[in-house]
């Protein structure tokens, strides 16, 4: 039997793409190195509370007035989820300057609030919003293969190769309001002047017309419902089946740990160009492996999850999202995310936007701290579980001290997920959140114009590692845009 | 040349700068290249602790490729992986040695059970030397300095003491910081494994206490009778934790008891160490399991699990706790009736027909789904 395309990793991206083949009638087998699908994207269930690993913001798909790309391609696929919008509930900490704030409401009540602090701002701001609108579409274009045309997207090309925070300081925009801007920097894992304008623009769309949403049910839930669609349609997918050796020869041929063999005539990979060439490809690639060496692997972290028995309500943990920073200048900041128990963090409460997050009065807690340096090299293997606690409890302490509530006495249950941990599930590299590092002339937008010339015949790239980058939406959408053009080369 | 192709060049300018020698590991890469699932080890030494228990010293066989032992935290299992007669199987034992002190080995305590596959073997046919293959250190019993409160209870019937006094070395060590004291019944006094390690405990370690009690005998030293109240009452602090590890007969005692104590659910935490489930009817069904490149027909018996039905088959079905709580064994039911006894599976799982065969037991003929 040979497929006509086999897909390695039952991720977000790796599902995405099967559904798209399956659906264009191709013959298709998933092989999933874990005993379940979802990757990063999952849930798991410890006493009582069910955890989702990932996937507090899913961005880009909007409600039934502003139906983002995300919703479009999942009607496509006809999955049917429940999700609710989360409008801004953030409560923000700058410990350099012990100042708090909030972020509720829309986005128009953010720009109107900064209107009043700072006049004049109202209109830059409403320029940028043009300006996104502008960015996006010419992003699409890209995405579908076709080239912007220069007069009607000047803005697009004026900004092409400028990052951020550059364009925003041109703009005149105060640095206050920058700084504000900027906070979402955390969930892209790029700061404003490492991050493409391009990029930033793109984000900025999403966040102001398709709003956010959390799924009413788990992770899983979806999960399975891209599964169970993807084989009503005839697609095979084939769990505990780690990948070993990739043969590039015109006949692929896939070896898994268990001594089994698959022939495919086409690749797509759900992992990161790294590990394949790294690990699974035993061929050198002199012009990848230039490429990848050139390349910065996105920051890895850790995640705790708790499960308190208390609602949140008697926790005083009123908002959806919290973040502390040590400055909201975020070039800066990211200077003091390199050692393990650093101030920077993001603690989200699921049950804020949604009741059946945990049961009846109990609580959700997700605390989350990124690295920007290989901060675990120094560390003993045999104290690593120390460490994982230590870890643990100063970012819990930190919490209850900036928001000023009490978390300890109520824990239930508790997971600590480590850059390790997170490797060892999905093959990460470097225990990667983020896939590759968005920077320099490795932003989506420069992934997406070279994509051409840096195809490999026979293997493709999806997921949070490809050309958009991490996030339920880029993911699911890289499975798509990247199997569509698979389809029409081949016609 | 447009603005892309500029753009296009100058990425391409950039990656040429760049060896094109093989891509490196990081650090994180190395550690989980090292990283194994399965352990291979060698029997060092094998100490008789009481008429039907013994206990294993298992150190890294080197020779098949195990280097170092991974470390663990007291409370952790690991899971036993034998070949019986061609047979695949697996049973989990939970660590009973110290944490800290991981290059003298492994230690697992072996109690025998009646008409038991593995225990029997273990106890009857294992000689020093013999190789067995493990896996990594599982589970997560035991104390959570985050989680938990600084006075610990601990409650041990029979053999679930083994993670007790992997947990009291522990304290002793000082890697943990609480006071324990583990309540700790036993039939007669001949029945009590490691005494002279409690000896120890009892004497030298003033954050660790063994309370015993003897419910078949009367002898001076002990408490005498099931572990009640009375006997706890005196160890209980304003906060505490209480963690049990035993038959499920003695969880539901205890929590009467803890009830009245008025400890809170987030404060007591057990381990699953067995499932008592066993239909009357002995009946025997059809068991069909479809593999990946592949599918097997074999019987399957009401009073057996299918993980068991299929293990008596000769099909390498994966499991590791056997008692449904680790999700190892996690397979899709195509068709037939079956009856799951408790288990911890995720709410999507359970809706699109998932099942734990360890702790399932078939009603009618059975389609099962194992991708191995
Ligand atoms: C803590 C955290 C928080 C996040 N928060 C958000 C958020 O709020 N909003 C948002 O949109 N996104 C969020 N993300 C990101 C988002 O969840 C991920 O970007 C996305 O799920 C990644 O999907 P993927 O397709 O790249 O695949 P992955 O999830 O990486 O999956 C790859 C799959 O391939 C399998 N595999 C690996 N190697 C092999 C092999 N050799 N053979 C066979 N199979 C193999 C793996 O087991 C895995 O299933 C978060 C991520 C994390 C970790
Ligand atoms: S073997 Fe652990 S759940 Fe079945």
């Amino acid at each position: 039997m040979i497929y006509d395309y086999i897909i390695i990793g039952a991720g977000l991206g790796g599902l995405s793409a099967g559904l798209n083949l399956v659906i264009n009638k191709k013959k298709v087998l998933i092989l999933e190195k874990n005993s379940l699908p979802g990757g990063l994207f999952s849930t798991f269930k410890k006493g009582r509370f069910e955890f989702d690993t990932s996937g507090y913001d899913i961005y880009n798909y909007g409600n039934l007035e502003h139906v983002g790309e995300l919703q479009k391609l999942l009607n496509k696929y006809e999955i049917d989820i429940d999700t609710k919008v989360i409008p801004f509930n953030s409560r923000i900490k700058e410990l350099s300057t012990k100042k708090e704030f909030e972020l509720k409401g829309e986005f128009e009540d953010l720009i109107l609030e900064l209107g009043d602090s700072y006049p004049g701002v109202i209109e830059k701001l409403k320029e940028l919003v043009k300006i996104s609108k502008e960015i996006h579409e010419g992003v699409e274009k890209l995405l579908i293969d076709e080239i912007p045309g220069e007069e009607e997207y000047t803005n697009f090309y004026k900004y092409l190769d400028k990052n951020a925070l550059d364009v925003l300081k041109e703009m005149k925009i105060p640095k206050e309001v920058i700084n504000k801007l900027s906070i979402w920097w955390l969930d892209i894992g790029s700061p404003l002047n490492k991050l493409s304008f391009i990029d930033f623009m793109d984000f900025l769309e999403k966040l102001i017309f398709k709003k956010d949403v959390v799924l009413c049910n788990k992770n899983l839930d979806f999960i399975m419902k891209l599964v169970n669609k993807y084989q009503a349609l005839g697609g095979k997918i084939y769990y505990n089946s780690e990948v070993i050796n990739i043969i590039n020869e015109d006949i692929k041929i896939v070896e898994t740990k268990d001594g089994l063999q698959y022939k495919g005539k086409y690749i797509i990979c759900d992992l990161a160009k790294r590990y394949v060439f790294k690990d699974l490809i035993k061929d050198e690639y002199k012009d990848v492996n230039k490429l990848e060496n050139a390349r910065t692997i996105g920051a890895n972290g850790v995640v705790i999850y708790l499960g308190l028995n208390k609602s949140y309500e008697e926790l005083g943990l009123n908002n959806y999202k919290y973040y502390q920073f040590v400055t909201l200048d975020s070039g800066t900041n990211i200077k003091y995310m390199n050692n393990l128990n650093h101030n920077t963090w993001i603690g989200y409460v699921p049950n804020v936007v949604n009741e059946n997050a945990s049961p009846k009065n109990t609580t959700i807690l997700v605390l989350k701290q990124i690295y920007f340096d290989d901060v675990f090299k120094n560390q003993q293997a045999q104290d690593y579980e120390t460490i994982r606690n230590d870890i643990a409890d100063n970012l819990i302490s930190q919490f209850e001290e900036a928001f000023m509530v009490d978390i300890k006495e109520y824990i239930e249950e508790i997971s600590i997920a480590t850059p390790f941990t997170i490797e060892r599930i999905t093959n990460s590299v470097n225990g990667s959140m983020y896939g590759y590092m968005k920077k320099g002339y490795d932003n989506s937008i420069h992934r997406i114009i070279s994509y051409d010339d840096e195809e490999i015949a026979g293997i493709s790239f999806v997921g949070a590692s490809s050309l958009l980058g991490s996030g339920v939406d880029n993911t699911i959408y890289s499975g798509y845009s990247v199997t569509n053009r698979l389809l029409k080369e081949k016609e | 040349m447009t603005k892309i192709d500029n753009l296009k060049k100058e990425r391409k300018d950039i990656a040429k700068t760049y060896s094109g020698k093989k891509i490196k590991d990081t650090y994180i890469d190395g550690v989980i290249k090292n990283f194994q699932d399965i352990q291979y080890v060698k029997i060092k030494d094998i100490i008789e602790e009481t008429n039907d228990t013994k206990s294993f010293i298992l150190v890294p066989d080197e020779d098949k490729g195990t280097r170092e032992l991974a470390s663990f935290r007291a409370g952790q299992y690991i899971s036993l992986k034998m070949f019986i007669d061609g047979d695949y199987t697996t049973r989990a034992y939970s660590l009973s040695s110290a944490p800290n002190k991981i290059n003298k080995g492994y230690r697992i305590t072996i109690k025998r059970v009646p008409n038991g596959l593995v225990s029997n073997i273990m106890l009857d046919d294992m000689k020093i030397g013999d190789g067995l293959t493990i896996s990594r250190p599982m589970g997560d019993f035991g104390y959570n300095k985050v989680r938990d409160e600084k006075n610990v209870i601990g409650i041990a019937g029979g053999s679930g003491i083994t993670p007790f006094i992997s947990l009291a070395y522990e304290v002793d060590a000082g890697l943990d910081d609480c006071n324990l004291t583990v309540f700790y019944s036993v039939k007669t006094e001949d029945d009590i494994i490691f005494k002279k390690e409690i000896e120890y405990f009892n004497k030298h370690c003033k954050k660790v206490k063994f309370v015993m009690t003897l419910t078949r005998e009367e002898k001076p030293g002990y408490l005498k009778g099931h572990i009640n109240k009375d006997m706890i009452e005196p160890y209980i602090k304003e906060f505490n934790t209480v963690l049990m590890c035993g038959p499920k007969a003695l969880y539901k005692t205890m929590n009467e008891i803890l009830g009245e104590f008025n400890i809170p659910r987030k404060c007591v935490h057990y381990e699953n160490f067995m499932v008592d489930f066993l239909p009357i009817e002995e009946k025997t069904y059809e068991l069909k399991v479809i593999l990946k490149n592949d599918f097997k027909i074999c019987e399957c018996k009401s009073n057996e699990t299918l993980l068991v039905a299929m293990e008596k088959a000769g099909i390498k079905a994966p499991s590791l706790c056997r008692v449904g709580i680790c999700g190892y064994c996690r397979s899709v039911i195509l068709d037939g009736k079956i009856k799951m006894i408790g288990g911890n599976m995720e709410k999507a799982l359970a809706q699109n027909d998932y099942i734990h065969p360890c702790i399932t037991y078939p009603e009618s003929d059975v389609v099962l789904r194992l991708d191995i």
